[in-house]
């Protein structure tokens, strides 16, 4: 089992008084901390105009930053939007490219093509084509980094032979994953050899149908890059404090500060009627399945979801224990949302977890 | 976070009368329906909505007209101006105005539904290539809107959104989940345009429709069911939902 930690870099407002500052200064605080207690990977976002909830519009930068105070754990650009209009295939595969040699071969790159009509409509991108783009761009960034020269006719893109520069130093390229929100996509990601990197918290039941799938799936799969990366991660929240009625109360907090914050979201579906995209998973305000009459009670939580990583230490082994026994891969969890939780906790709770969680899972355990 | 700023007798002028939860629910058949849908400025948005509402970002007005053939008060036709919103974290729309064309059909989704509209001439057009609906009240012309390029979607594609609704209630001054279902038959997506919008009219004055997303039209079945839950409009909706029927 390896643990990461997930950014969407959310600042609450007002924005002034250097709040957006003291987030990301915060976090990088945060993952020099996680390097040096065991965790495997920090993951990032890319999203824009998500006041609120993620001001995260520049991971790569925000990862070099990482990358230079860190000096074992992997940085995982997840996920750079594959959208044209927002990123042109070329820039995403030299910018990963660049990332992967800064970090000494630390790179992960996630891919994704954005949920929202917040972020879409703001770059007047066509929702019913950006499952067709990131298709595009995953077939094709692979070539870049390991053809000498790279020539493209495409539907999103064409471009006539160059050199993509520079290469990655991770041979025969970094990992390729998905992020996975709407459900169906593990398929999309199992089918091309990609991991899905879960980013909509699921409970056991779903994640273990969708797992079971993806895993039958990437057997057969036709691999889009030079490997195949058979791996499952799943989202969580993480606050551990001995206090289990301290480690109740911030974890709770950050649940529904990220609840709240994602609430303000524009879905694409929401605003615009496309086969493309379908029911959103939990992410998404009422999101998920069709609902019962019963389920449109606006007084109720949405899916306040089942297998959190808050508590003690003890309980967050149970519960990544059975994370573990449904086959998942990786855990990446958020730490804070819109500041609930004062940074000398969060940083506890990370001590917490690497000295007393971490090692119950190690290779040798 | 943003949330609503604004107490609900401020936004809503003459708020209707429910008086009582005993509602027979009503089916609506062969019911056409167009929407088009229209970022809005976003300043000041949350003095658009009560405390019990959050908006969302952007803000998107809908503006949807129902062509009814049939119905316990005969024919009519409806259009309705709403602001997407956020009740607790559900998707909803706030109604900020309508108008009718059936005076019976006015009184009763008002008397049961909290449904508050004002009587206007309403027109309603759909051909093979394009549709457009306008309204007029006394003689001024409130909105016209014209729809193009029409293309067949799946009717799985589409998402249809509750209203909260502000009336007086049975149990006080509430925004009433008005929640119709829908057997959605044919739907289609277009083109819009907003060729007139008069915002004083709908008595909503600094609203401007900046952006279009798109439009839609529909063929579909609507049933307006019993009201199952209500808010108080002062605070949100975790604390402040009630339940007046089971569903």
């Amino acid at each position: 089992m390896k643990f990461g930690i997930f950014y969407e870099l959310s600042v609450p407002r007002p924005f002034e008084n250097g709040i957006e500052s003291k987030v990301y200064h915060d976090s990088l605080a945060q993952i020099r901390l996680a390097d040096e207690v065991g965790f495997d990977t920090v993951w990032a976002v890319e999203h824009h105009f998500l006041e609120e909830y993620s001001h995260c519009s520049a991971p790569e930068l925000f990862l070099t930053a990482a990358a230079m105070c860190t000096e074992r754990i992997r940085v995982g650009h997840g996920a750079v939007v594959c959208v044209p209009e927002m990123n042109h295939p070329v820039r995403v595969a030299e910018r990963a490219a660049v990332l992967d040699i800064l970090s000494n071969g630390r790179l992960e790159l996630g891919t994704a093509r954005s949920s929202t009509w917040t972020e879409l409509g703001g770059f007047e991108a066509d929702p019913d084509t950006t499952k067709k783009t990131w298709d595009e761009f995953v077939r094709t960034i692979p070539k870049m980094w390991t053809e000498e020269r790279f020539s493209h006719q495409g539907v999103c893109f064409s471009m006539p032979e160059r050199a993509v520069l520079p290469k990655p130093v991770q041979r025969p390229h970094p990992p390729l994953w998905v992020t996975v929100t709407s459900p169906g996509t593990e398929l999309d990601a199992a089918d091309r050899g990609l991991g899905a990197l879960g980013v909509a918290t699921a409970g056991f039941e779903e994640q273990e149908r969708r797992l079971k799938e993806y895993r039958r799936r990437i057997q057969l799969c036709d691999p889009v890059g030079s490997v195949v990366n058979d791996q499952v991660a799943t989202l969580n929240f993480l606050y551990c404090d001995e206090d289990l009625e301290q480690a109740a109360r911030y974890g709770n907090a950050l649940i529904g500060q990220f609840g709240q914050a994602n609430s303000h979201l524009l879905f694409t579906r929401e605003a615009y009627p496309t086969r493309a995209y379908g029911l959103l998973a939990n992410i998404s305000p009422g999101g998920g399945r069709r609902r019962t009459p019963a389920e449109t009670n606006p007084g109720q939580s949405v899916n306040l979801p089942e297998g959190m990583a808050i508590g003690d230490p003890d309980r967050i082994v149970e519960v990544i224990r059975e994370w573990e026994s449904l086959g998942v891969d990786q855990v990446n969890f958020m730490l804070n949302a819109l500041e609930c939780i004062p940074q000398e906790r969060v940083l506890n709770s990370l001590r917490l977890f690497g000295e007393h969680v971490i090692p119950k899972f190690s290779a040798s355990d | 976070m943003l949330i609503g700023t604004t107490p609900l007798e401020q936004l809503v002028s003459e708020l209707p009368t429910i008086p009582n939860w005993d509602i027979e629910p009503v089916v609506l058949d062969g019911v056409e329906i167009l929407q088009a849908q229209f970022e809005l400025a976003a300043t000041n948005i949350e003095q658009l909505l009560p405390p019990a509402l959050h908006p969302t970002i952007p803000p998107l007005g809908h503006w949807s007209c129902w062509e009814v053939p049939d119905s316990p008060w005969g024919s009519f036709k409806l259009v309705k101006f709403r602001l997407s919103c956020r009740s607790g974290a559900r998707p909803r729309t706030f109604l900020l105005g309508a108008f009718i064309d059936n005076q019976e059909a006015q009184q009763n989704l008002s008397n049961n539904w909290g449904l508050a509209a004002r009587q206007a001439k309403i027109s309603f057009v759909r051909s093979y290539d394009a549709a457009e609906f306008n309204v007029i009240v006394n003689k001024q012309l409130a909105l016209d809107v014209k729809l193009r390029n029409p293309e067949s979607l799946a009717t799985a594609d589409l998402q249809l959104f509750a209203s909260m609704q502000g009336a007086n209630t049975p149990s006080g001054v509430r925004l009433v989940q008005f929640d119709p279902s829908y057997e959605v038959n044919r739907t289609e997506r277009y083109t819009p345009t907003i060729d007139h919008f008069a915002p004083h009219v709908w008595q909503r004055e600094g609203i401007d429709p900046v952006y279009a997303v798109t439009a839609w039209g529909a063929n579909t079945t609507i049933h307006l069911p019993k009201i199952r839950f209500v808010c108080r409009p002062d605070i949100d909706a975790f604390r402040g939902t009630e339940s007046v029927a089971k569903p």
